[in-house]
C-alpha cells in the first residue's frame, strides 16, 4: 500500500488553475523533490496535503485514506508534517514549548486535567518532556532549548522548524523551500540535516526547493511542475537536461 | 497567601474593617476576576473582544434568579432551608459561571473563522443582546431590575455569623488565579499562546485550534460569569445597564494596562484600577485637580462621577501612547523578579 | 398597502442616518485597516455643533431667518465637525501610526476617545438634553394614504447624494485611487510619491464632514440632544457597515438602509423593545452565514 498516494489532482481558485491533474504515488521512505518557477503552484499542492484546502478534483490517500474533508491538523495526525516557506515558528515560546505544544495530538489528557493535574497529567507531561528533550538532543538544539527561536539566527531557526516537525514523528515529511533565506554554509548544513533525517529514520520526504544544488544531491527522484501542470519528472540527470524543464527556467540563475 | 486572607477575614469578622474597606476589598476580587479571565482572551490568545461584561451579566441574572429561588420570598417561598444557604452558595455561583460558559459558544462559534474587527463586533453585538433579552423578561425585572438575593446572605450569617461575602469573594477569586495559571502553563493551555502567535503553525503542528479556541472561551466566560454572581450578592440588586458596554470597557481597560497575557499583569492593574476608581470618586479631589479650569469658568461644577470616566479612558489613551504593551508587557512578575521563582514556580 | 409604504419610507430615512454614519466609518476602514469606534461620536458632536451653530446664527448677533441658517449651517456643521475628526487623527492616531503600533492599539486609543467624547460632553455641559431649534417650517404632503414630510425627503436625498459624491471620488478620481491603494498596500504608497499623511487628513476630512451632516439632519428630525445619542446608533450604523462589507462604500450605504429596514420592520410586528435585540441577532446571522459581508471581499492569508 502507498504511503502517499495523489491522483488527478486540481484546484481551481475562481478562474485560475492553480493545479492540474498532480500525480504521485510514493510508496514509502523516497525523498522526492517538486521543482518549478515561483507561481507554478507547488505550495498550492503542499497546501491541498496538509488539508488546507479542498481540492477541486482528485483525491489524495495517506495510507488508503481519504484526506477529503479532514481538518489540517486532523491530516497531521495521519502522520503529515511540514515547515513552510517562511518560518512559522512561535517566536514568544521557547524552543522546548514549540515542540511540546506540537505534541497536542497526542497529550493524552484533557483540560480538566490540566487543572486539576493528577497522576494521568504528570505523566503525560513527564513523557512530552522527555520526548521533546530526545529529539532537541538529537538535532544538536539541546544548547537552545530555553531561547526564544526569534533571537535565534536563520539558519538554526530552520533548524528547529524542522525538529518541531519531527517531533509528530511523521511518515510524511513535507519541506517547503528549505534553504531559503540561508546562507551557503547553512545550506550544506541543510543538506546533512535532511539527508541524516532520511537515513536514520523511517520516513519518506517531499520537497519543494529552487535551489538546485540542495535538489540535485537529496532527491532521489524530481517532479516538474510549470503552471499547475506536471512537464518533466524523472532522476536529476534527466531533469537537467530535459529540454522543457531547461525552457520553464529559461533565465533562471540556478541552472 | 492563605495567612494573608485569613488575616483579612478576622479583621472583618471583628470590624477592624470597615464595611467600606471590606466592599472595596471585594470589588478588588472581582475586578482581579474579571480582568484575569478577560485576559485568557484578549492578552493569551490575542483575540479582540469587547463584550465581556455580557457573561457577567448572564452570570449574576442566573446567580440571582436561584438564589432567590432556594432562599428567597421574591420568587414564592424558600425552596431550601436557610441553614443550607453556605454550602449551597459556592454552586449558585459556580451555575452562572456554567452558563456563562454556554453563552459564549454564541462568541466562540464565529470566532473559528472570524478575524479580530468582526469578532469585535460579534462580542458587541452579544453584549448588547443579552442586555436586551434580559429588559424583556418581565419575570426577573426587566430594565427595573432584579433584587432578593440578600436573603441567601442574611441566610449564611444568620447560620454562622461572620464576613461570608468576604470569604466567598477572596475564595473565588484565589480559585480564577490558580485556575488560569494551572490552564496556560500545562502543555495543553500553551496551544492558546501558540493559537496567538501562529494560527496556521498551530492547526498544522497538530492543535485542534477549534476545539481550544472553544475552551478558552469558555473558561473565560464561566469565570466572569462567576463574578457576576458575586457582584450580584455583594450589592443585592442587579439590573442589566450595569454590564453594558461600559462595564466591558472597564474589564478592557484593567487587562491592556496590565499586558496582555501576563497573568500577574491583570492581577495587579484589576488591583491598581480598583484603587483608582475609589480615588476618582472623591468630589474634593476632583475639585482640586481641575481647579484651574473652573477657575476660568466659574459656573462649571464637574462631578467626580463624570470626571472619572474621562480620566480613566484618557490614561488608557495615555498608556496606548507611551507604553502599549502595559505594566507587565507580556512577562510575569517571576520573570521581573527572578528570586521569586524561589517561591513559586510559575512557567 | 399603504401600510407597507409608510413604513418604507420611514425605514429609507432611518436608515439614512445609518448610511451616513456608517460611510463614515468604512472609508476610515478601507484606507486605515481602523475601526474607528470613535465615530459615533462625532457623530454626536456634529449634532451639537450644528446646535450651537444654529442657536448663534440665530441669536441676537446675527438675527438670521431659520431658513438661512439652515443653509449655512450645513456647510459650517460640516466643515467644523471634519476639523474635529481630523484633530483626533493627528493627536491620537497619527503618533501611533508613526511608531508602527499595533493595529490593536489604534483600536483601542479610538474606543477611549469615544469615551471622552462622551463623558467629556456630558461633564462640560452637563446632563440636560438640549432641544434643537426648528429650522424648516414643516410641511407634511399627504399621498394616497402615505404621510411624508419635507424633512423626510432631504434626509433620504441627503444620503444618496452623499454616497453618490462619494463613489464618485473612490472611483473616479486620482485621491479616491489613492485612498483604494493604501488599503490594498500601506508602504507601497508612499514609495509612489503619493503623500500617505495628506490621504488619510483627506479620508478623515470625507468621513466627519458626512458624520456631521448627519448630526445635523438627526438633530433636526429628533430634536433633542444628549451626550449619549452616538453611542447606541454609532455601534449598529458600524455593524451595519461591517454586514455590508466593510471597507467598501456601497457596502456601508446597503448596510445602513437594510439595517433601517430591519428595525423598521421588527417594530410593526414585535413591541418596540425588542428592536434593538432583533436587530443584532439578524446582523449576527448575516455575519455567520457570510462572515466577509454581503459585499466585503475575504482577506486570504498566504500560507
Amino acid at each position: 500500500m502507498s504511503l502517499l498516494k495523489i491522483d488527478g489532482l486540481t484546484q481551481r481558485f475562481g478562474g485560475l488553475q492553480a493545479v492540474s491533474e498532480f500525480s504521485v504515488d510514493m510508496k514509502g521512505g523516497e525523498l522526492m523533490g517538486l521543482i518549478g518557477p515561483n507561481g507554478a503552484g507547488k505550495t498550492t499542492i503542499f497546501n491541498l496535503i496538509s488539508g488546507f484546502y479542498q481540492p477541486t478534483e482528485g483525491t489524495i490517500t495517506m495510507d488508503g485514506n481519504l484526506t477529503a474533508g479532514l481538518k489540517p491538523h486532523q491530516v497531521t495526525s495521519m502522520g503529515v508534517a511540514r515547515t513552510f516557506q517562511n518560518i512559522r515558528l512561535w517566536h514568544d515560546m521557547t524552543v522546548l514549548d514549540n515542540i511540546r505544544i506540537a505534541q497536542h495530538y497526542r497529550l493524552g489528557y484533557g483540560v480538566m486535567d490540566s487543572i486539576v493535574r493528577g497522576k494521568k497529567y504528570r505523566e503525560r507531561e513527564e513523557r512530552i518532556l522527555e520526548i521533546a528533550t530526545e529529539l532537541l538532543e538529537a538535532m544538536s538544539l539541546t544548547d537552545v532549548a530555553q531561547e526564544f527561536p526569534k533571537n535565534l539566527p536563520y539558519g538554526l531557526q530552520r533548524r528547529v522548524e524542522i525538529a518541531r516537525a519531527m517531533s509528530i514523528r511523521p511518515k510524511l515529511l513535507l519541506l517547503d523551500e528549505p534553504a531559503a533565506g540561508l546562507s551557503s554554509s547553512d545550506v550544506e548544513d541543510l543538506i546533512k540535516l535532511v539527508r541524516w533525517i532520511h537515513e536514520n529514520f523511517d520516513i519518506t520526504i517531499f520537497m519543494i526547493e529552487h535551489q538546485m544544488k540542495v535538489v540535485t544531491s537529496l532527491c532521489q527522484w524530481i517532479k516538474v511542475i510549470d503552471f499547475g501542470a506536471t512537464i518533466a519528472e524523472g532522476t536529476a540527470e534527466d531533469i537537467q537536461s530535459n529540454p522543457a524543464v531547461i525552457k520553464a527556467y529559461l533565465g533562471d540563475d540556478n541552472i | 497567601m492563605a495567612a494573608c486572607a485569613v488575616l483579612l477575614l478576622t479583621l472583618a469578622h471583628f470590624k477592624i474593617l470597615d464595611n467600606y474597606i471590606q466592599a472595596v476589598i471585594m470589588f478588588v476580587g472581582i475586578n482581579i476576576m474579571m480582568s484575569t479571565s478577560l485576559n485568557l482572551v484578549n492578552g493569551n490568545m490575542g483575540e479582540f473582544t469587547c463584550g465581556h461584561a455580557a457573561y457577567m451579566c448572564v452570570g449574576a441574572y442566573v446567580a440571582s434568579v436561584l438564589s432567590v429561588k432556594f432562599f428567597g420570598t421574591k420568587m414564592g417561598d424558600p425552596l431550601l432551608p436557610g441553614s443550607m444557604a453556605v454550602f449551597v452558595f459556592p454552586l449558585i455561583i459556580l451555575a452562572g459561571g456554567v452558563v456563562a460558559a454556554i453563552t459564549s459558544i454564541l462568541v466562540a462559534v464565529p470566532a473559528f473563522k472570524t478575524r479580530d474587527d468582526y469578532l469585535a463586533i460579534i462580542t458587541i453585538a452579544v453584549n448588547y443582546m443579552v442586555i436586551s433579552a434580559i429588559e424583556n423578561m418581565d419575570f426577573v425585572g426587566g430594565s427595573r431590575g432584579f433584587q432578593g438575593m440578600k436573603n441567601t446572605v442574611w441566610a449564611m450569617k444568620d447560620f454562622l455569623n461572620g464576613p461570608w461575602m468576604l470569604f466567598w469573594v477572596i475564595t473565588f477569586t484565589v480559585f480564577t488565579i490558580w485556575l488560569i495559571r494551572r490552564f496556560i502553563t500545562s502543555t495543553y493551555g500553551k496551544g492558546v499562546n501558540a493559537i496567538c502567535q501562529d494560527e496556521v503553525a498551530a492547526e498544522i503542528m497538530s492543535v485542534n485550534t477549534n476545539k481550544i479556541k472553544l475552551v478558552n472561551f469558555m473558561i473565560s466566560a464561566g469565570l466572569a460569569g462567576c463574578a457576576g454572581g458575586l457582584f450580584a450578592h455583594i450589592i443585592g440588586y442587579v439590573n442589566p445597564q450595569s454590564f453594558n458596554i461600559l462595564k466591558s470597557t472597564e474589564a478592557l481597560v484593567m487587562v491592556y494596562l496590565g499586558g496582555m497575557g501576563s497573568l500577574s499583569g491583570a492581577v495587579i492593574s484589576a488591583v491598581l484600577f480598583t484603587g483608582l476608581m475609589e480615588v476618582l470618586r472623591s468630589q474634593a479631589l476632583i475639585d482640586f485637580l481641575l481647579s484651574p479650569a473652573t477657575f476660568i469658568f466659574p459656573d462649571w461644577e464637574p462631578s467626580a462621577g463624570v470626571i472619572k470616566w474621562v480620566m480613566i479612558p484618557l490614561l488608557l489613551v495615555l498608556i496606548m501612547q507611551f507604553r502599549a504593551e502595559g505594566i507587565m508587557g507580556n512577562k510575569e512578575l517571576s520573570d521581573v523578579f527572578p528570586k521569586l521563582k524561589k517561591y513559586y514556580t510559575f512557567k | 398597502m399603504d401600510f407597507i409604504i409608510q413604513n418604507i419610507l420611514n425605514a429609507l430615512q432611518w436608515g439614512s442616518f445609518y448610511a451616513l454614519i456608517a460611510l463614515g466609518y468604512t472609508l476610515v476602514y478601507g484606507v486605515l485597516r481602523l475601526i474607528n469606534f470613535a465615530h459615533g461620536d462625532i457623530f454626536m458632536v456634529g449634532a451639537y455643533i450644528s446646535y450651537f451653530v444654529a442657536l448663534f446664527l440665530l441669536g441676537p448677533a446675527l438675527g438670521l431667518s431659520p431658513l438661512v441658517t439652515f443653509a449655512i449651517a450645513v456647510p459650517l456643521t460640516m466643515a467644523l465637525t471634519a476639523c474635529v475628526g481630523v484633530t483626533l487623527e493627528r493627536i491620537a492616531y497619527r503618533p501611533l501610526r508613526r511608531k508602527g503600533a499595533h493595529r490593536l492599539y489604534v483600536v483601542i486609543t479610538a474606543l477611549m476617545c469615544g469615551l471622552i467624547l462622551e463623558y467629556g460632553n456630558l461633564a462640560a455641559l452637563g446632563a440636560e438634553r438640549l432641544k434643537f431649534p426648528e429650522l424648516i417650517d414643516k410641511v407634511i404632503w399627504h399621498i394616497g394614504g402615505v404621510t411624508i414630510t419635507n424633512l423626510k425627503v432631504i434626509v433620504i436625498f441627503a444620503a444618496i447624494a452623499v454616497f453618490v459624491f462619494l463613489n464618485f471620488i473612490v472611483t473616479k478620481t486620482k485621491i479616491g485611487m489613492a485612498m483604494r491603494g493604501i488599503s490594498y498596500d500601506k508602504f507601497a504608497i508612499p514609495l509612489m510619491g503619493i503623500p500617505i499623511d495628506a490621504i488619510i487628513v483627506f479620508t478623515f476630512i470625507l468621513g466627519s464632514s458626512f458624520a456631521g451632516l448627519a448630526g445635523l439632519l438627526f438633530a433636526m428630525s429628533y430634536p433633542i440632544l444628549e451626550p449619549f445619542m452616538g453611542m447606541l446608533i454609532g455601534w449598529k450604523a458600524f455593524i451595519a457597515a461591517v454586514v455590508g462589507g466593510i471597507g467598501d462604500i456601497r457596502g456601508a450605504f446597503y448596510g445602513g438602509f437594510l439595517l433601517g429596514f430591519i428595525e423598521v420592520g421588527v417594530v410593526t410586528i414585535f413591541p418596540s423593545t425588542y428592536r434593538d435585540l432583533f436587530a443584532f441577532t439578524i446582523l449576527l446571522l448575516i455575519l455567520w452565514v457570510k462572515p466577509t459581508g454581503l459585499f466585503g471581499m475575504p482577506q486570504s492569508t498566504k500560507i
